[in-house]
């Protein structure tokens, strides 16, 4: 089976917007190369010299932003990619009132392609953000959610954190979303957030004063925080990490989130070819197998990372 | 409120005529035709360079020299408090505009007719000077792109606060009332490119302070050349000539 060609993409994007359609503007590959990429791909040998399931070298640097909670910079490959957390206290939603509230938001700045300027980016960001909003946060009630939601309430009903986890997409190569969640979940573990003292004697409906701590910081436990594997299918086969080259020629994208005791936490199909039921589920456990690699490369990472900024 | 001790210090400890620590870095952005980060204190900027290219919009074509276009944008968590401002607001839209008018200056566009220039500046992070960074940023990737210019733009900001010319202002010094220079400067033509100042001054002390911009902008200028040598040695070693 042959993956859809450029004009065929272009239609499809009219009946609803892809952002493998958006970012193949950018890449201009002549026939050669796009039958080089697939051929490569077809006999296990990828451009760049990895096979199908390997992932491109990871770079975490943590604490980026000083003025933050949390932050982090995730580099695969080309792919950059900025997350920062910051934490301001709120009230919880009525609905849910053992709940603290988790706002993803991303954003891609031009630097990373010409055709972000202006409002140019807004479709893609907005499609992340929402993956991401699946992937880690679950569905609306916030039950089997990545992120634990009730670590972050002070006091029920009342009091919450708002965590807003803005992310930035500085250079784009491929793969931006499984770049997103590792800067995601590498910030969550740079995060501190503020012991905060709450004053008794408030009652009934009365808002409790509290005292934000500037010196004591709780770590905020990202253990089950998952990370998202994407399966790119090219041709008859599918590939991790895919590069911007690879992902113009994709026919479908399948993006897993999967935390370190391998449940998957959220999914999401993207592009527009039909796919096999069983090949979804053997689709599932490759990238619980890659995650596993992912995972444990990260977390080293991150430790590494850590571990040199309590050192400068 | 006291913005310099009477021990002649600063808030953030600095001297009066003291640069905050600054940092640059070239070919951050892989994909881009030239990049940098540049760091002064704690405002992070991002700029990266795509050109010279065909026109995207040939209305916009200029037979007789090149386009330049620029855009600058603020991450969402680069201000203290997070905020959510929509893309193009008015300050982001002049600060654009001043950035490409510096640039402009700079970059030899008769060379290049019927072709295009793309600057695109982030903030990563603000705390003053955003503009000055912006500028350094730019001429860096510029440079990094390898784009001919006549020389390369620096800039830097000062102030007037308690009776004193200060160097260089943080936020909280530029949001203190004073009065805030921000100065580019062309620094071997020694010619100046870029000047604004909001706030009123006395004619005598505007000379004061603009000088102490001057300073400031040279001293940039010899930074990123240094900056620049590095990775142009770096890059010929790579080669091994």
């Amino acid at each position: 089976m042959q993956c859809h060609h450029r004009h065929q993409h272009s239609l499809l994007s009219f009946i609803r917007p892809l952002s493998a359609s958006s970012l193949l503007e950018m890449v201009g590959l002549s026939i050669g190369e796009k039958h080089f990429i697939q051929g490569g791909i077809a006999q296990d040998l990828r451009s760049d010299g990895r096979k199908r399931l390997t992932i491109r070298p990871i770079y975490v640097e943590t604490g980026v932003i000083s003025q933050a909670n949390g932050s982090a910079r995730v580099r695969m490959g080309a792919t950059d990619v900025i997350a920062c957390v910051k934490a301001e206290l709120g009230r919880p939603n009525a609905l849910q009132p053992d709940k603290g509230k988790v706002v993803v938001n991303v954003d891609c700045s031009p630097t990373a392609a010409p055709m972000f300027e202006g409002r140019g980016g807004e479709e893609l960001s907005a499609e992340l953000s929402v993956a991401l909003q699946r992937c880690l946060l679950g569905g609306k009630s916030g039950s089997g959610a990545g992120i634990d939601l009730s670590s972050l309430v002070v006091v029920e009903g009342k009091i919450c954190w708002d965590l807003y986890i803005d992310g930035l997409v500085v250079s784009s190569d491929g793969n931006l979303l499984d770049a997103l969640g590792a800067a995601i979940k590498a910030a969550l573990s740079n995060t501190g957030i503020p012991k905060v003292n709450v004053a008794a004697g408030a009652s009934g409906d009365e808002q409790p004063e509290v005292d934000v701590s500037d010196e004591e910081f709780l770590q905020f436990d990202t253990s089950r925080v998952p990370v998202i594997v994407t399966l790119t299918k090219v041709g008859r086969h599918y590939i991790v990490d895919a590069t911007s080259e690879e992902e113009s020629q994709m026919c479908l994208a399948v993006s897993i989130s999967i935390n370190r005791q391998g449940h998957i936490c959220g999914l999401t199909k993207r592009g527009g070819a039909g796919l096999d039921p069983s090949i979804i589920l053997d689709m599932i456990s490759v990238a619980k197998t890659v995650s596993e690699q992912l995972i444990n490369t990260l977390d080293s990472h991150i430790a590494a990372a850590e571990a040199g900024e309590e050192e400068s | 409120m006291e913005y310099v001790s009477p021990e002649g210090l600063r808030l953030d400890g600095r001297r009066p005529m003291e640069m905050r620590q600054i940092r640059a870095e070239i070919g951050v952005v892989a994909k881009a035709a030239g990049s940098a980060l540049f760091e002064m204190g704690n405002t992070k900027v991002i700029a990266a360079v795509y050109g010279p290219r065909e026109v995207q919009n040939r209305s916009q074509q200029l037979n007789d020299s090149a386009l330049v276009r620029c855009e600058y944008t603020m991450a969402n968590f680069s201000t203290g408090d997070r905020m959510r401002k929509p893309k193009g607001d008015r300050r982001s839209t002049e600060i654009s505009l001043v950035i490409r008018q510096t640039m402009e200056a700079c970059i030899m566009t008769h060379l290049m007719p019927r072709s295009q220039i793309d600057i695109f500046v982030q903030v990563l992070q603000a705390d003053g000077g955003t503009r000055s960074a912006c500028i350094n940023a730019a001429s860096l990737a510029l440079a990094d792109a390898g784009i001919p210019m006549r020389d390369l733009v620096t800039s830097c900001s000062a102030g007037y606060l308690n009776s004193t010319p200060l160097l260089d202002l943080n936020y909280i010094e530029d949001s203190a009332g004073g009065a805030d220079v921000t100065l580019g400067i062309l620094p071997k033509l020694d010619k100046v490119t870029l000047l604004q100042m909001d706030a009123k001054l006395s004619v005598e002390t505007f000379e004061n302070v603009m000088q102490l911009a001057i300073e400031g902008c040279k001293a940039v200028a010899t930074y990123i050349r240094e900056v620049l040598l590095e990775n142009t040695k770096q890059l010929e070693y790579r080669r091994g000539i």
